[in-house]
């Protein structure tokens, strides 16, 4: 658990010096940047190879505290904070959309919604159980699940209540621009390499899962791979944190 | 260090090291501009070089001893000061190139003047530094002020003598390399052939003769061709001292290459890969970081080379590439604070590290204003502190010790009091006695040991 804890602030604080490396007098420092990229995929490494939870339906009671770490899932899940909100309302924002029958994914990724911040990063050990909301989201997301195309991103609420989707969609666009701006060619290691059916819009949640997405093929995150890439959206995380 | 001190305590050190003298202002809010950023003595040790953030270099010279005057003898005094790189902009990229003076390397002197190269980021100059101490006088033409005679005055013919005049120093830029990197120099070193050098950044460097600006060679690329396959870059690099074919470079993940510039143009191939595989059990987010190697040099011998990375520096032998042949902890205390240092972005501090002139000796910085020395015969080593306080004249230095917790001596000092804003990023040995250059922040520090003035 405290791995967790310590590789979401990890990955927090180093897109927080991706992003501020932008401004740095005498341009990009390549080393530093690859060193923070290496840090980052080492984050979230550690991060999705915690065990995976035992697939259960959404409504399916969580996972009583004592259980050993969260399922990778809901790790990633967990801290992705601020999914660039589609253009699409939220209430219909599909925690679904797991491109699998990711119902394993959804429990603990609900859950992780309606406690809000609090717990969010604890991702269950202990925490409330599923408030009503919840439980309205889950439908959502079961019902985005069903059959809805994988297009449509997953959008958490997190900690902080997410900004309004256009402005949310506007600041991370705007970074994305930046950060493409800054590594451009010289470092597109840490833009987004996103699968083809993915390539809707910016994921700038990609960038910084990039590096990480060349070991998206590591066994055993293939399951994870979309959701994980999309809950690697650092800009909510860097956002807040700036 | 010595053999002398056998007779003391493990862990203590030998020689006694005390402040020769103490360069810098004792401001409260130091200039960044003045912050020290290379240091480097000459071949002889005559002169000393301090190169610092706003792209200004200071020379410094050692005064001849006289018997006249024994507390004087042997000081470095200031010999000339003048500003090497400017800020520039990149139009094109819309950046700025910052004045930083990264590094500098002497020539060898091979006349009355002395030559170092100065690099920034992006550009390597040629300096050349002359003495004046005579001036003609006695013109025909001209009178003493430099004004013409009025040539009715003029009734006999003399010659103009030479006479003593108050010493001048005059440095003048002799050759601009620039335009040669796309990404910041981080290294520079000249051959011992004396007439070419090279110069590392990030993926690749280049070798240049020194009388030739409008060209160079590149010897090692390791850009790739996909910018998204980068996993690691140039950290430094150093020619073999004596074979001038010879050079090796380090990288951000640890390791070292030999490269041979008689096996190809393009020295892509190395000849000799060393790197020591990690220890699994010291696994952790900050491995790779940890292991990047921020200074490569060779011993004088030409035999060993000694790297510095985040927590240790290790001496290598040319002849081994599996493993180090010696490790030397600097300061393992840091290995659990890892996390803090990487998000007040210590871990990226960039420590150099240096051989004494006979190889016995190796030194590094720390935090703190600490460095520590480690003796290869003896193994022992020693921290000592640069600073004010600690160092009066003449005084010896007081070993400092960090606890970790248990037993705490008096003067120790807990990790957690240690000030990491004052870290010593550039040190320098005297190529033949013992004397160091300690560059603290603004502070250029000069200690000698007074025990063992010579190398052993």
């Amino acid at each position: 658990m405290e791995f967790k804890l310590e590789a979401h602030r990890i990955v927090s604080i180093s897109l927080g010096k991706i992003y501020s490396a932008r401004g740095q007098r005498g341009g990009l420092k390549l080393h530093k940047n690859l060193l923070v990229s290496l840090v980052l995929r080492s984050a979230r490494q550690v991060y999705l190879s915690e065990p995976c939870c035992p697939p259960e339906p959404p409504a399916a009671p969580r996972a009583p505290p004592e259980e050993p770490p969260p399922p990778p899932c809901a790790a990633a899940a967990a801290w992705a904070p601020g999914e660039p909100p589609p253009p699409l309302p939220r209430d219909e924002a599909p925690r679904g959309g797991p491109r699998r029958p990711g119902a394993d994914c959804e429990s603990p990724r609900a859950r992780r919604c309606c406690c809000g911040g609090c717990c969010c990063e604890a991702g269950g050990g202990g925490a409330a159980p599923p408030l009503p909301c919840c439980s309205r989201k889950r439908g959502a997301g079961e019902r985005g699940q069903a059959g809805s195309p994988v297009k449509k991103p997953r959008r958490e609420a997190e900690a902080p209540p997410p900004p309004p989707p256009g402005e949310q969609e506007d600041m991370e666009t705007g970074n994305v621009a930046s950060l493409i701006s800054i590594f451009g060619s010289s470092f597109s290691g840490l833009l987004g390499k996103e699968p083809p059916r993915r390539r809707r819009a910016p994921r700038d949640g990609g960038e910084a899962a990039a590096p990480a997405e060349a070991a998206a093929a590591e066994p055993g995150q293939i399951c994870c791979d979309e959701p994980v890439l999309r809950t690697l959206n650092p800009w909510s995380t860097a956002i807040v944190a700036f | 260090m010595s053999q002398k001190q056998a007779g003391g305590p493990p862990g203590e050190s030998a020689g006694d090291w005390c402040l020769y003298q103490l360069n810098g202002a004792a401001e409260l809010e130091v200039s960044e501009a003045d912050i020290i950023s290379t240091v480097e003595f000459n071949h002889t040790g005559e002169l000393l070089a301090t190169g610092d953030k706003g792209g200004r270099v200071v020379i410094f010279q050692r005064e001849p001893e006289s018997k006249n005057e024994p507390y004087s003898q042997g000081e470095y005094n200031v010999y000339s000061t003048f500003q090497s790189h400017e800020p520039e902009f990149d139009y094109l990229k819309s950046l700025e190139i910052e004045e930083k003076i990264n590094k500098i390397k002497w020539l060898p002197q091979q006349n009355a003047a002395h030559s170092l190269l100065s690099t920034n980021d992006k550009t390597i100059k040629l300096w050349k530094i002359t003495e004046r101490d005579k001036r003609p006088e006695g013109y025909n033409l001209k009178d003493e002020e430099g004004k013409l005679k009025d040539l009715s005055t003029v009734t006999s013919l003399q010659v103009p003598v030479l006479k003593p005049m108050d010493l001048m120093v005059e440095v003048t830029p002799r050759r601009i390399f620039a335009n040669g990197h796309t990404y910041h120099v981080n290294s520079i070193s000249v051959n011992s052939d004396c007439e070419t050098y090279m110069s590392a950044d990030d993926l690749r460097i280049n070798l240049w003769h020194l009388a030739i600006t409008d060209r160079s060679f590149n010897i090692v690329d390791i850009k790739p061709a996909n910018m998204e396959d980068l996993t690691e870059v140039i950290t430094a690099s150093e020619f073999h001292p004596h074979h001038c074919n010879l050079f090796v470079y380090s990288s951000s993940k640890g390791s070292l290459r030999l490269c041979d510039m008689r096996a190809s143009a393009l020295c892509d191939k190395h000849s000799k890969l060393y790197e020591e595989p990690e220890d699994p059990s010291n696994r952790s987010f900050f491995s790779e970081i940890i292991s990047s190697v921020s200074d490569v040099k060779f011993s004088h011998s030409g035999r060993y080379m000694l790297t510095r990375d985040y927590l240790t520096v290790k001496v290598w032998d040319l002849n081994m590439e599996t493993k180090p042949v010696e490790t030397y902890q600097v300061h393992d205390y840091l290995r659990s604070k890892l996390c803090s240092l990487y998000e007040n972005d210590c871990i990226f501090d960039k420590f150099e590290c240096a051989w004494n002139g006979s190889d016995s000796v190796i030194m590094t910085g720390a935090y703190n204003n600490f460095f520590r020395m480690f003796d290869r015969n003896t193994k022992r080593d020693v921290t000592l502190e640069a600073s004010r306080e600690s160092s009066k004249p003449r005084a010896i230095l007081k070993p400092r010790r960090v606890c970790v917790g248990g037993k705490r001596r008096k003067d120790d000092i807990s990790v957690d009091s240690l000030d990491f804003t004052k870290k010593i990023l550039h040190t320098a040995w005297h190529p033949t006695e013992n004397i160091i250059a300690i560059a603290a922040t603004n502070n250029l520090y000069i200690f000698q040991d007074k025990v063992n003035s010579e190398m052993h």
